[in-house]
């Protein structure tokens, strides 16, 4: 799984910290989900898409391996 | 539909009863403090003679309690990632205990045989396996936090 998190947050001129609160979680879940090295959950993601505007597989989309 | 209603429906009712079981942050330090203090006195009544026959397995009970209470106390931010992580160090420490269980009475027959010992008989205790499975998980949970 890929995504464009560190983009979607760069247009919002969010900070990991700033995104985090808005979504309620840790600074250090926003750096993993962005590091890819998690994977969120639906609901986590369905945040970040209420959040970004956006649906989620235009900021989430699958690798060549999934 | 709503995102409480969804986020509702990925939690089971078994989920939600688990979550009671957790206690507010504020208790690691109560359980770090019940379990670095059970330790000192444990150490120090080694060194001391009569001793109350209960003080000792009392001790070593507040020593457990300690370390439950650290291990189901909450992060300061309890996000899905740090539950996952939990999760994965109780896999960790269930596993890890196990193999000791199995493995502690062999090491101790060889190492009885290497030292060239009479064979002692295994007295490995439920504190003696709980403190190590507890060590186990709240270590390992420390590891994979940093590591996130």
């Amino acid at each position: 799984m890929e995504n464009t998190i560190k983009v979607e947050r760069a247009i919002l001129s969010l900070t990991q910290d700033d995104l985090a609160k808005k979504i309620g979680v840790s600074r250090q879940t926003i750096n993993s989900i962005e590091a890819n090295r998690y994977v969120p959950s639906t609901v986590l993601a369905l945040k970040l898409s209420k959040l970004f505007n956006k649906p989620v597989n235009e900021f989430f989309k699958l690798s060549e391996d999934d | 539909m709503n995102f409480k209603k969804v986020s509702e429906c990925e939690r089971t009712k078994l989920e939600s009863f688990l979550d009671k079981f957790q206690l507010p942050n504020v208790f690691k330090k109560v359980g770090l403090t019940v379990f670095v203090l059970s330790f000192l006195l444990l150490t120090v009544i080694k060194f001391i003679d009569g001793e109350p026959i209960w003080l000792k397995p009392a001790l070593k009970q507040f020593m457990l309690v300690g370390l439950l209470v650290i291990s189901i106390s909450k992060e300061k931010i309890e996000d899905e990632l740090i539950q996952i992580l939990r999760s994965k160090s109780y896999s960790l420490a269930f596993i890890i205990g196990v193999i000791y269980i199995m493995l502690q009475p062999i090491f101790d027959k060889a190492t009885d045989f290497i030292l060239g010992l009479d064979p002692q008989p295994n007295d490995t205790g439920y504190v003696q396996v709980l403190l190590f499975m507890l060590l186990i998980q709240i270590g390992f949970f420390e590891v994979l936090k940093r590591n996130r």
